[in-house]
């Protein structure tokens, strides 16, 4: 028979309520017959982040974690950025920065200490101690070679069901993050513009960001928008970004090319008026123009009072984009920190110049 | 403590078949894909019941004047009727006797012998057959449809879950039903008001209970040449080239399936549009199907109202049309709407064609869709279905030429005691077709079934086609049920085809998507259960009938407690 042909057929137990809370596990009670041997059928994952609290040892974790830190406390830098101060990115070195700079310094946004996360479904290690600090005003970049953790680190920061954080904290405003839902966080001014955006069929763009906007606007108790208020609201964000107000009709990321999705995400951040912007290689699949509008527009978001983390394989973006410090992400970890200057080695060199120097 | 939350989550089931491997398939199936003529024309010899076999019970037979007249059926029928015992009227008390006795002779011989007939549908037959002769309709020009149709209903019998492709829906309860075909119709029995008339200023035809009612019909803005009307008021030309040889063939194109069959001895009214060569009509031409009469719900007088509208579409080379078909009907009252539509599309043409099924949640609606394709023309179909207690499409595409592109979108939404079957059957028998096929159901009642049989035959002369087909389903409640079974046979070797199948819950990283936005839980739940049928529903033709169907989706979501009331999201 050359039909590649499945029959499945499922009776099954599905929601006792559609609106419980995400925290709830959900018990898989599928009876599930496939009457075909092509039929591949998998269970779609289920997971989520556990928050802070220690679940399983992370004993690996301790260990890198302490040496970057006295690796960093070790060579204190002088640090060349537009700022030129001292080099705090360690929590370690930021609890005493030189006291004549000390009313420069912006108030930190952001502080992650021994992050350990793994994989919830295989449990496989992926960050194993993080260390990082980043105050108002800022901007970080980090770089390093592909799997070396930094998307992950990006999506436990904004509470991605697939990873389970072992230990370390995160501290955001000075408030736990690990204790917030995703939308919580977003809510508190926390924005992941991701590396591959998902597509959503069936919900237009225009619908999406005007939920976006209006969840952040009641949680600050300000007044939702309605439509044609949301539309005016808008309109200069994609003038901004130079993009056609055809994408408002589109079905959000459906189809679109890789860098309409960039701009999509950066038209997201406009529209949310994030504090910390995580920005995952938004550089990839960038023509020139598309780079220079995309950078612009986070360029023309900054504020003496919000920070940027950009995750980068390329100088080109940092042109633009001007990082305060630059972090060498490895195997779970940040291994070096530096200011811009360690963008321009990585690229000269590769990551293994890198490794000589250090 | 927060209650466990349960979920049934299987998927994807998902697979590719690259070029160039499946020719070990092909290799496989080769000898197989000459068979099937002679397969049908055994069937279609009538056989002797195997030594043994009880004989036809001689008291189940129904009085005599209930059966079609035709001479076939005459010949076939005259054994049993004239050693049995006649059993007239037409009480309830009667009706019960003959239907426990048909019950009774079925079990024991419908395995016997396809030409063995199948006394419930001979019955009905018969009544439609009487239903037309009473109203003066015999010598038509349908007379030869009818004659064809009855006769081709002698081989069928009414499906029981032993046949393939009525496996997991059920229609046994129509056989324990009172069925009657609908009386002449009178256009003044119901209020227009209740209609769903669009709010476009297209030309509209409205059929009421099978037949089309020209007082609610509407022609405006149609091309020069365009012919639209009912069979009777064409013009002799149009009737001969383009309605003549669709009368012919019901036996072949209704491959054995008795609803097409029933449609063709029932039917009252054809409507005919036929959209001769390089026209194309600017605005979409909306059909509405209502069905006024129906009978009460429940007590000894409840019966289904048989209506059987039929409409024939032929668009030229180079021609386009937009056609829009709407089911709906009298709430609260029981009705079978038996349609059926053939769609000829010549070189070059195009058909986009939208499909509404919005029946009173008692009816039954069972259809039949022909659609042929001549080389590089297009169809294209958005199909959304919603009300009836069953509901049946049978949707078969027969490619006629190279270089066709078919698309089928579909959107089935089975709640409470529903039943959703789609059955799809593409066949591509020459080069570079493309077709897409999207099949999405939501079961949001665990009475709910929703089943879909979707079948794409890449034959031996397809070569480079590129076929894709996906069909996903979402249950949402416990015990909600569907069966799915798309399927994929490849005989040509040098094709691009994929298929894949999901049963799964919503995907979370859509869901994280929202809530990474900022979007609590529920809001991004109920955005994605309105979204899962909204992919589809996006494509439906004009802006009225979108804000309907929007409304109904979500008010029915909405009432079952699955995307809240207020959501912010349009189709
Ligand atoms: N959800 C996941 N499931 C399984 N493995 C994962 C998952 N997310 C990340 N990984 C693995 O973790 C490693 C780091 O991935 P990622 O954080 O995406 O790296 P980077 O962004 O630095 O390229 C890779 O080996 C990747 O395969
Ligand atoms: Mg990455």
């Amino acid at each position: 028979m050359a039909a590649t042909g499945a029959v499945v057929s499922v009776t099954g137990v599905c929601w006792e309520a559609c609106f419980q809370p995400q925290r709830n596990r959900r018990v898989s009670a599928t009876k599930l017959q496939s009457s075909s041997a092509d039929a591949v059928v998998g269970f779609s994952r289920k997971c989520r982040v556990e928050g802070a609290t220690l679940m399983s040892s992370c004993s690996s974790a301790v260990k890198p974690s302490s040496s970057s830190v006295s690796s960093c406390s070790s060579k204190p830098q002088q640090h060349h950025g537009r700022r030129g101060r001292a080099f705090a990115t360690m929590a370690t070195m930021a609890e005493s920065p030189v006291a004549s700079e000390l009313e420069k310094v912006g108030d930190v946004l952001l502080e992650v200490r021994g992050l350990c996360a793994v994989v919830e479904a295989t449990g496989k290690e992926i960050l194993r101690g993080v260390d990082l600090t980043v105050r108002q005003g800022e901007v970080h970049a980090i770089m390093g070679k592909n799997g070396s953790g930094k998307s992950t680190l990006s999506k436990v920061l904004v509470g991605h069901p697939d990873y389970l954080v072992t230990s370390g904290t995160a501290t955001y405003k000075g408030e736990n993050l690990f204790d917030k839902e995703p939308e919580e966080r977003s809510h508190a001014g926390l924005f992941l513009s991701f590396q591959s955006p998902v597509e959503i069929p069936g919900v237009s763009n225009m619908d999406f960001l005007r939920m976006a906007c209006n969840a952040r606007r009641s949680s600050l108790g300000l007044p939702e928008f309605g439509p044609l208020e949301f539309y005016g609201f808008l309109s200069p964000k994609l003038a901004a970004l130079n993009m056609d107000p055809s994408f408002l009709d589109r079905n959000v990321n459906e189809g679109f090319s890789g860098g309409e999705k960039k701009r999509n995400e950066i038209l997201q951040l406009a529209v949310l008026e994030a504090d910390m912007a995580i920005l995952d290689e938004i550089d990839s699949g960038l023509d020139v123009d598309a780079l220079r509008d995309v950078a612009a527009a986070v360029n023309g978001l900054r504020k003496s009072d919000n920070a940027v983390l950009m995750i980068t394989h390329y100088q080109r973006l940092l042109d633009y984009i001007k990082p305060t410090y630059v972090h060498i992400m490895e195997a779970g970890r940040i291994v070096k920190t530096g200011d811009s200057s360690l963008a321009l080695q990585l690229e000269a060199g590769g990551y293994e110049a890198l490794k000589e120097s250090a | 403590m927060a209650p466990v939350l349960q979920h049934s989550i299987a998927g994807p089931a998902c697979f590719v078949v690259p070029r160039r491997t499946i020719a070990i398939a092909a290799a496989a199936t080769a000898p197989r894909s000459a068979a099937p003529r002679c397969n049908v024309a055994s069937v279609a010899e009538p056989q002797a019941p195997p030594a043994g076999s009880p004989s036809l019970p001689t008291g189940s037979a129904v009085s005599s004047r209930r059966y079609p007249r035709s001479v076939a059926l005459r010949t076939a029928l005259s054994e049993p009727a004239k050693s049995g015992a006649k059993i007239g009227g037409r009480r309830h008390g009667a009706y019960v006797q003959e239907a426990a006795l048909r019950d009774q002779a079925e079990a024991s011989m419908s395995f016997v012998s396809a030409s063995t007939p199948d006394l419930f549908l001979l019955d009905l037959a018969s009544k439609l057959e009487d239903s037309i002769a009473q109203d003066g309709l015999a010598n038509d020009p349908l007379a030869r449809l009818r004659e064809e149709a009855t006769e081709a209903t002698l081989s069928c019998h009414w499906p029981t879950n032993k046949d393939e492709s009525y496996r997991f829906t059920d229609v046994k309860f129509l056989k324990q039903a009172n069925i009657n075909p609908v009386n002449v119709p009178s256009e003044s029995s119901f209020d227009p008001a209740s209609l769903n008339l669009p709010d476009s200023n297209g030309s509209r035809l409205v059929f009421v209970d099978g037949v089309l009612c020209k007082n609610l019909s509407s022609l405006e803005d149609v091309p020069e040449g365009v012919v639209i009307g009912s069979i009777s008021s064409l013009p002799k030309e149009a009737v001969e080239e383009h309605v003549l040889p669709r009368l012919s063939g019901v036996a072949r194109r209704s491959e054995g399936d008795v609803y097409a069959c029933l449609n063709g001895v029932g039917a009252r009214d054809l409507v005919v549009v036929i959209v001769p060569t390089g026209v194309k009509v600017p605005k979409p031409l909306y059909v509405l199907y209502y069905s006024a009469q129906g009978g009460p719900v429940g007590g000894p007088d409840s019966a289904f109202a048989l209506s059987n509208p039929r409409l024939l579409v032929s668009v030229g080379k180079d021609a386009e049309l937009d056609l829009v078909e709407d089911f709906t009907g009298a709430p609260q009252t029981l009705y079978w709407t038996n349609s059926v539509c053939e769609i000829d599309i010549a070189e070059s043409g195009r058909v986009g064609h939208s499909y509404v099924q919005e029946q009173s949640l008692n009816a039954v609606h069972i259809r039949q869709t022909y659609v042929s394709q001549v080389t590089a023309s297009t169809y294209k179909l958005v199909e959304a279905g919603f009300g009836g207690r069953l509901s049946r499409h049978n949707l078969s595409i027969q490619q006629l030429g190279p270089d066709t592109i078919t698309e089928m979108s579909t959107f089935l939404l089975a709640g409470r005691k529903q039943l959703h079957d789609l059955h799809s059957k593409l066949v591509l028998d020459h080069p570079r077709g493309i077709s897409r096929q999207l099949h999405k159901c939501i079961v949001s009642d665990s009475s709910g079934h929703a089943v879909f049989d979707g079948n794409v035959r890449v034959n031996r002369f397809a070569q480079q086609t590129d076929a894709g087909q996906l069909s996903r389903s979402l249950l949402l409640a416990p015990r909600a049920t569907v069966n799915v079974k798309p399927n994929l046979q490849i005989i040509a070797n040098d094709v691009k085809c994929s298929h894949g199948a999901a049963i799964s819950d919503l995907e979370e990283d859509q869901l994280f998507y929202f809530r990474a936005r900022g979007i609590d839980v529920q809001t991004a739940r109920s955005a994605l259960v309105f979204s899962f049928g909204a992919e589809v529903l996006q494509k439906l033709v004009g802006e009225g009938l979108r804000k309907r169907v929007e409304n109904l989706v979500k008010s029915s979501l909405a009432a079952e407690g699955y995307i809240k009331p207020d959501l912010p999201v349009t189709i």
